[in-house]
């Protein structure tokens, strides 16, 4: 008969809201530029949605806004507008849409977005984001967890991976502003991570992981791109480390009942 | 999120109990009526015609297709009207009430020992009904039997009264009733309490003592199946509310059922949360009007969670939610809602309140929810979907205002399994 609160828009909007202490560093840095762009991506993002909303009935959700906001912060500079509107555009449809809207989704549309950018047009340089961005990235998370929609137990996994190799390498610090904000915007993402709780610590061990390779094995990489292509990775085993711990579960229990 | 996994459940609005009554006060309704439970059809076998004197207890129709099972008069009184559904389903068996009417006495086993006179007698008393088979939580049929039966001494639902209150005093009905059900069947017997509220009286050796976390949804039956023991096709697993076993213990001591049962009042719309015993069936409407604040208010069956608005008090409902009525909606906007009719309604975002709502480590909630939508019966059946009903899943329903809801999506699923298994 009632009903409570944490629907998918809600969800949406408390992600916008744990987003903000990044997004508003990011704007006070950035200045008018960093504005034009933001306006930009949530302009196209937004667009998209209303297409959908009028050929496919999908109701338009401020998930969109996400996928913006990301794409704004994270993706190469240089480019031009075509190039800029078509890789949000493949994002956004490819990535979200056509699944039938966000929740629906395999991928964080962010992070298809960026990865195709980063592939297509691989020699536009990456944004190197302030120092107090990075740091941001920590309220955001906090935020996320607290609000309970981010997972708490990727966060941990990602951030001691990350922190076992700091201590074993020392030369690693330059990735981690980069590795921080990505984990933030794209690999937090409740839709796209692992749901499971083993599949979430997996999940987040495994972006740490991949971080680590990348920073250490693909030379002159630069640090937004590595941590891009290993959030890419990561979500797209998420779906896999999720069957591993059910499967774990359901031996568990088959043992124990029978 | 470190929350240990006995203790995973929400903290819900809302969820102040009626003061402990330590006697709560009879409030027989004037009318009572037999009805069947939500979903449930009964094909019935009339015993008695309109305007007959029936006796508390008395049966008064019996099940077509297995005529040991009785539906017997909830109290003494005459037979006001029946109404049946084509096919003789059972609509109502409407009863006014007689303060000077007779009590109906069942003849007593003489080998108590005996499971099949156990089984006649709980059939015949209509405490049969008072079982819920799960998977799919319908009424056992006339010679399953249950690998593993629950007595629920513990209802964590928001506003329901402390199952332990209705048994102060008949302690040895439910000592009785609970010896009686050990010996019924050769399966384990659980007694689940609520970890806070230990239960004092005495409990036949045999059975097992479960202690449950009081937050919600850890004191419903479903949860503590799923743990103990899951309910499987083939090997399905009973549930029973403590006050039902007492009554049981009543029968087979004097032959007589017991004339009330304790049932929770609260809600929005009442001026205080109240305790009264009133007879099963009673009209919702006579039991709540002298509490009730003016205004329009909805009386529901069951939880503000998992209620449904109804007319009677149902066979197995021990609480009663009377809520103001919500505003009805404003207009809203045409395109708004052909878009909301047009569209497939959002999915369910996996969040740490689906999780916690579904009882934290339980069972993996997302994959659940996903199975349930995609109507995926396989995966759903290895996740231990078959220990769950209808109210297990309410306040998931609650938390993310899933629609369709949860609830709907499971039992439709569940008969498209039974209905799977019944051709098979």
């Amino acid at each position: 008969m009632r009903r409570g609160l944490w629907d998918r828009e809600m969800v949406a909007l408390l992600l916008l809201l744990a987003m903000m202490p990044m997004t508003l560093a990011w704007l006070w840095f950035g200045g008018v530029e960093a504005l034009g762009r933001l306006i930009l991506t949530l302009l196209v993002s937004g667009l998209w949605h209303m297409i959908f909303m009028l050929a496919r009935a999908q109701p338009p959700s401020f998930a969109g806004a996400l996928t913006g906001v990301a794409v704004a912060m994270l993706a190469p500079q240089d480019l031009s507008l075509l190039q800029l509107l078509l890789g949000i555009s493949f994002g956004s449809v490819m990535g979200e849409l056509v699944f039938g809207g966000w929740g629906r989704n395999v991928l964080n549309p962010a992070t298809v977005t960026l990865a195709f950018l980063g592939f297509s047009f691989s020699a536009a340089p990456w944004p190197d984001l302030v120092p107090p961005v990075a740091w941001a990235a920590l309220p955001a998370l906090a935020m996320g967890v607290i609000f309970g929609v981010m997972s708490a137990r990727l966060i941990l996994g990602a951030l001691a991976v990350l922190g076992g190799a700091l201590i074993a390498d020392a030369s690693l610090s330059t990735i981690f502003p980069a590795a921080g904000i990505v984990l933030a915007l794209l690999v937090s993402d409740p839709v796209a991570s692992a749901s499971t709780r083993l599949g979430g610590w997996l999940n987040g061990a495994l972006f740490g992981a991949l971080v680590v390779l990348f920073a250490t094995g693909w030379q002159g990489a630069a640090p937004m791109h590595v941590a891009v292509s290993a959030a890419l990775l990561a979500s797209l085993a998420a779906p896999l480390l999720d069957e591993t711990a059910i499967a774990l579960w359901t031996a568990r229990r088959r043992k124990r009942h029978g | 999120m470190f929350g240990s996994r006995l203790s995973a459940g929400l903290n819900l609005p809302q969820s102040g109990l009626p003061p402990a009554q330590a006697d709560p006060p009879v409030c027989l309704t004037d009318e009572a009526a037999l009805v069947p439970e939500h979903g449930e059809e009964l094909r019935v076998q009339l015993l008695v015609e309109e305007n007959a004197r029936v006796a508390q207890g008395q049966p008064l129709m019996r099940l077509r297709r297995a005529p040991g099972i009785a539906l017997v008069a909830p109290m003494a009184g005459r037979v006001a009207r029946i109404d049946l559904a084509p096919g003789r389903r059972l609509k109502q068996l409407v009863l006014f009430h007689d303060p000077e009417g007779d009590r109906h006495r069942f003849d007593i086993p003489h080998s108590q020992g005996s499971s099949d006179a156990l089984r006649a007698l709980l059939q015949e008393s209509g405490l049969w009904r008072a079982f819920r088979s799960r998977p799919f939580g319908r009424m056992p049929r006339p010679e399953e039997n249950p690998s593993a039966i629950f007595v629920m001494a513990v209802d964590s639902r928001p506003g329901a009264a402390r199952p332990d209150l209705a048994v102060i005093g008949r302690e040895d009905d439910l000592e009785r009733g609970l010896a009686a059900l050990t010996r019924f069947v050769d399966a384990p017997v659980y007694f689940v309490e609520a970890r806070a509220l230990h239960y004092h009286g005495a409990i036949p050796t045999g059975v097992t003592r479960l202690q449950s976390s009081p937050r919600h949804p850890q004191g419903l039956a479903g949860f503590q199946i799923h743990r103990q023991c899951p309910a499987r096709i083939g090997a399905p697993v009973w549930d029973i509310a403590v006050e039902d076993v007492a009554d049981l213990g009543r029968v087979l001591a004097s032959g007589y059922l017991h004339p009330t049962r304790v049932v929770a009042l609260s809600g929005t719309a009442l001026r205080e949360p109240r305790l009264v015993r009133c007879q099963p069936g009673a009209d919702l409407r006579g039991l709540t009007q002298p509490y009730v604040r003016p205004g329009p208010h909805d009386v529901l069956a069951g939880s503000f969670l998992d209620g449904r608005p109804a007319h009677w008090l149902g066979p197995r409902d021990r609480q009663v939610a009377v809520l103001d009525r919500a505003p009805s909606p404003r207009a809203r906007h045409w395109f708004r809602a052909a878009l909301e009719r047009a569209a497939h309604k959002a999915p369910i975002i996996p969040t740490a309140a689906l999780e916690q709502s579904l009882g934290g480590s339980a069972l993996p909630a997302a994959a659940l929810v996903r199975a349930l939508a995609a109507g995926d019966a396989e995966t759903f059946t290895r996740l231990g979907g078959l220990s769950l009903v209808e109210e297990d899943l309410a306040l998931a329903d609650y938390a993310t205002g899933a629609r369709p809801r949860l609830a709907n999506q499971l039992r439709a699923l569940l008969d498209r399994i039974a209905q799977e298994e019944d051709a098979a």
